[in-house]
């Protein structure tokens, strides 16, 4: 293992290697590991959009709101307006993205708890005007999309998700290269020192929380394509905020691949423990969850960089 | 030292369930299709989908210690739904292209069914679903589905069999008066549907409702909505909310001094020790299936007898019947075509009449959107001393009426 | 210090101004408005201690009331016991498993990134319910009292009057903390611990053992709700749930670290509620009150504290 870690510098990118062949490898398999790649990706291209912003150190509750926002605007653009499938997913990133960038102006001057708890509760407010709004939303029973993109083909619907994958861990991967990362590293790091340096922090973080409710909105509109409908209770339900967060967590936070590598094992490992543990299963996945986050606290991206340093002598 | 040995073992984790990708997709394929297989998906973490899947394990044991099917045995594997659609549409397709099953049972809660039946509409199997009573299920079926067979009632179903009931009631009972109704929902989909289905059904009566939010999704607090209620004083008082609103809303409406003549509950499930409470007598319900109804059914005391001796315990909800039929209408349906390919299953079920242990024998027959709709009607039943006894359909019915209510 | 003192008095009369108007226009208003503030504010106030001192964010709070009251719960069934009687044991119980918790896990992450905690503290709380529900199924429980259904009659109104008993423990719990804190050195050490725990560690307090001790204190008094908790609400393993985030809610509402105000909040919460809810078919907006008043809340104080 030490002479691995010597050879390379770049741990993350074998993992994200690893990632991505791990996201191949269903296309040479069944419907069936493909209909658990298709929700791994999802809840991977959540876990990577809320690593987007904690880079900055805003700690967003908000996922599941903007998912379901996303999974609504999808749905019924396609039944109201007659949207294809792509062009409704591309209207809920925009409808996520808008109102991320209206509520953003307000309560990005929140930090910390309170940032959390009032975008976890904006996601509320959401599905409760969803949820009272029955002429246009359903109400609590919600609504169906009268035909799934592909048809709800297994290959096909894999494959829009692998590509939304690959769009988003580039879009990532563009934010950590980009001269925005800098800036939402710097506030993180020292907030008065970085405002000082004249760097526009309100403008970086609106940017940064826009774009990562548009990506939060879009992947749900994909969950909608997928299985053709939408309920409040469903769409905004708060395993897409905690498991992508877990997931994260997992596989190392400020990264592209800490996110990829969280959400294939956890994906992964849920379905495998379910089928040999039929009850009970939560609870090993919950030991799992615990046990990783005391010996592993950085994740694995992050263990992998621990090591490396311990490897080799400073860069 | 020990991160060192976790960030190892992490590692042999991705491995390993790289292998289990292979394994499980390349593996199974040469498995002799030799037992006649039923795929099962019920939530297991919940007592309704837990005790479905045991009956229906249990008519699979009772099949095998009769020599199985057509000579075969039978298999029944389940995966748990975890309440959740993604997880539930993923348990479709592993049971159609891992385990490669002959027939598709299971189903509660209309949320995962709606995530399940894209991929159901996929396999085309015959599928005996037990769960999802919400309308907006059946338009997602969609017409000319003859694979699909659904034994839940719908909601519109149960709406219609309330008002054939009250007005049965009504009329063999003239002290009765079911003029005025007033109606407390929980506000999710099980809730708002029940009361749309009942404003639509009773429309020639007085009719006001109100909603709240159920214990089991974080609420528990039923002042306001009694409040309102009594406001109303309404002869017929419905609450349509969880097992886990059941016991509170009667210590509520006793504080605040509300005894409409008629006091209904209509949960999915009961919980088991609500009859020992004294606020529970005379409380009417609606429900398909109580162990009252083994005293006039000989199906049904048959079914709960085998249930007891293999499980230890007595049914609690009516899934567990429900899961019980969903295998053994199947079954039957096979032995009578003498094949279990899919047209011929289905023609035999079409035409079957069946004695189910929830009392009544029931047939196929259209409903507004699918062709194959079993159950229609829900029972009236009311507490006395502890027991749920029937009091409509009068032919199952194990006990008069206790009217009004009072405490 | 003012500064707190004057958000407490203007969240204390504005809740009066209200209650004195809903008191005229419907009486049970505020009564129900004031029996929902005690059970937010009797959740709410170990949380709150919790996030004040230790500085974490408990997910598996709202699960370890429903693990207290599933104790409880087997408690009276297998001795015979009254819930209000089994608060004591449970409480005891509660406080060493509170420990258990603390050493366990959540003690090992406190130097690690923030976020671990919130993520190991979602896996407790993952591992508590599915635990519960292994061993109590998911089927739902309520011990049948007779004396929650006590009910009072003033001109032609009725009520139930037992709920009363919600505000009641949460004064309890909010004098004994205060107590605890102010006067006890054990307490004041806490305090200090809370506002700078490097600087609590160069002054010689054991900041380590002032954690467990605050962990295992608010997980007693989160024993003693449960025991309560019982005697109105049906128990199944998913009931803590929307409770963790309720509390988290109120607490961010009263601002970290300020226990009197987690009153305040629940008083301005529970009345505002009450008074949706008694407008016809306003239930379904009623949860919106809460989160609105919250969102309202947190920017006015941020917008107050930027001038």
């Amino acid at each position: 293992m030490n002479s691995t870690v010597q050879k390379n510098k770049t741990w993350p990118v074998i993992f994200g290697i690893l990632g991505v062949i791990v996201m191949i490898l269903p296309f040479f398999s069944g419907p069936y590991i493909q209909s658990i790649g298709r929700t791994v990706i999802t809840y991977m291209i959540l876990a990577i959009s809320w690593d987007m912003l904690i880079r900055s150190g805003q700690l967003s509750f908000g996922l599941a709101g903007f998912f379901g926002l996303g999974s609504y605007a999808a749905v019924l653009s396609a039944v109201n307006l007659h949207f294809n499938p792509f062009i409704s997913i591309v209207f809920a990133a925009l409808v996520a993205g808008l109102i991320a960038f209206l509520v953003g102006a307000v309560v990005l001057r929140l930090r910390g708890m309170y940032f959390a708890i009032t975008t976890l509760a904006l996601g509320e407010i959401f599905r409760i005007i969803i949820h009272n709004w029955t002429s246009l939303t359903g109400g609590p029973n919600g609504k169906l999309l009268p035909k799934l993109a592909f048809d709800g083909a297994s290959i096909p619907t894999y494959a829009m998700m692998v590509l939304f994958a690959l769009i988003i861990i580039a879009l990532s991967e563009y934010f950590k290269r980009s001269r925005i990362h800098y800036a939402l590293t710097a506030i993180r790091d020292n907030e008065i020192v970085a405002k000082s340096s004249g760097i526009n922090i309100y403008k970086y973080l609106l940017i940064a929380f826009t774009v990562t409710a548009a990506i939060q909105g879009a992947a749900g509109a994909g969950f909608a394509q997928l299985y053709g409908f939408v309920t409040p209770e469903s769409s905004f339900n708060a395993n897409y905020t905690l498991i992508p967060l877990a997931m994260t967590l997992l596989g190392g936070m400020y990264s592209t691949w800490g996110p990829v590598i969280g959400a294939v094992l956890l994906g992964v490992l849920g379905e495998f423990l379910k089928l040999y543990i039929p009850y009970g299963h939560l609870v090993v996945y919950g030991i799992i969850i615990i046990l990783v986050l005391l010996f592993m606290p950085w994740g694995i991206v992050g263990m992998a960089g621990r090591l490396l340093k311990k490897g080799e002598s400073h860069e | 030292m020990s991160k060192k040995l976790s960030a190892l073992t992490m590692m042999l984790i991705v491995l390993f369930s790289s292998v289990f990708f292979l394994t499980s997709c390349k593996g199974k394929e040469e498995k002799p299709a030799e037992p006649i297989k039923f795929g099962g998906i019920w939530p297991l973490g919940d007592i309704t989908g837990d005790q479905a899947a045991k009956a229906a394990q249990l008519v699979v044991d009772e099949l095998n210690a009769n020599g199985g099917l057509m000579g075969r045995p039978v298999e029944l594997i389940v995966i748990d739904s975890e309440l959740n659609p993604e997880k539930g549409a993923a348990a479709v397709e592993r049971l159609a292209t891992v385990e490669k099953v002959d027939f598709f049972v299971g189903g509660m809660s209309s949320g995962v069914h709606l995530g399940q039946i894209p991929a159901l509409k996929k396999y085309k199997k015959v599928t005996m679903w037990t769960g999802a009573a919400s309308s907006t299920a059946e338009t997602a079926v969609g017409e000319g589905q003859d694979w699909y067979f659904h034994l839940h009632p719908w909601d519109y179903n149960q709406g219609n069999s309330y008002v054939e009931g009250w007005d049965d009631i009504a009329a063999k009972f003239s002290n009765i008066s079911i003029d005025r109704w007033f109606l407390a929902y929980e506000e999710g989909p099980f809730g708002s549907a029940s009361f749309a289905a009942t404003q639509t059904l009773f429309s020639d009566m007085e009719i006001d409702g109100e909603a709240f939010q159920s214990a089991a999704l974080g609420g528990g607090d039923y002042t306001a909505v009694l409040q309102r209620a009594k406001d109303y004083n309404p002869d017929v008082f419905i609450w349509a909310g969880y097992a886990a609103d059941a016991l509170p809303i009667m210590e509520q409406a006793k504080a605040v001094n509300f005894t409409p003549p008629l006091f209904i509950g209509a949960p999915p499930g009961w919980p088991s020790d609500f009859g020992d409470s004294a606020l529970a007598e005379n409380v009417t319900l609606y429900g398909m299936w109580a162990p009252s109804i083994s005293k006039v059914s000989a199906v049904s005391k048959k079914f709960q007898d085998a249930y007891e001796a293999k499980y230890g315990e007595t049914p609690a909800t009516y899934f567990a019947p429900l899961g019980y039929t969903s295998i053994e209408i199947i079954a039957k349906a096979v032995e009578a075509a003498g094949s279990v390919e899919t047209e011929a299953v289905i023609k035999a079920l079409k035409a079957i009449q069946y004695e189910s242990p929830l009392g009544e024998t029931i047939s196929f027959s259209p409903s507004n959107v699918i062709s194959n709709q079993g159950f229609r009607n829900q029972k009236i039943l009311q507490w006395q001393n502890g027991n749920q006894e029937v009091i409509w359909p009068f032919e199952f019915a194990t006990a008069e009426p206790a009217y009004p209510f009072t405490r | 210090m003012n500064k707190k003192k004057i958000y407490t008095i203007a969240g204390i009369s504005a809740a009066l101004i209200l209650s004195v108007i809903l008191l005229i226009i419907r009486p049970t208003i505020l009564v129900y408005g004031i029996q929902r503030a005690g059970i937010y504010a009797a959740i709410a106030l170990p949380m709150a201690l919790v996030l004040g001192i230790v500085h974490i964010v408990n997910l598996a709070h709202g699960e370890m009331m429903m693990v207290a009251a599933y104790l409880s719960y087997f408690i009276c069934t297998t001795f015979g016991i009254d819930p209000l009687v089994a608060a004591i044991p449970t409480g005891i119980i509660m406080f060493f498993l509170g420990l258990i918790i603390f050493k366990t896990s959540i003690a090992h992450t406190l130097e690690a990134p923030e976020l671990n905690q919130l993520i190991l503290t979602f896996g407790v709380a993952m591992v508590l319910s599915q635990s519960v529900n292994l061993i109590a199924t998911s089927q739902p429980r309520k011990i049948s009292l007779d004396y929650v259904s006590a009910s009072a009659t003033i001109g032609d109104v009725s009520f139930g009057i037992y709920d009363f008993i919600f505000p009641v423990l949460a004064a309890l719990f909010l004098a004994v903390l205060i107590y605890f804190l102010k006067k006890t050195r054990l307490g004041k050490a806490a305090s200090a611990v809370g506002q700078n725990p490097r600087g609590a560690r160069i002054v010689g307090i054991n900041v380590d053992l002032t954690y467990t001790i605050i962990f295992s204190l608010a997980s007693m008094i989160i024993g003693v709700f449960g025991s309560f908790f019982i005697t109105k609400f049906s128990i199944f393993p998913a009931v803590g749930g929307t409770f963790t985030m309720k509390s988290f809610a109120l607490v961010a509402m009263a601002g970290i670290g300020n226990l009197p105000m987690v009153i305040g909040a629940s008083l301005v919460l529970g009345l505002a509620e009450s008074l949706v809810m008694s407008v016809p078919h306003g239930a379904g907006w009623s949860p919106m009150i809460f989160f609105g008043l919250i969102i309202i809340v947190i920017l006015s104080r941020s917008f107050r504290s930027k001038q």
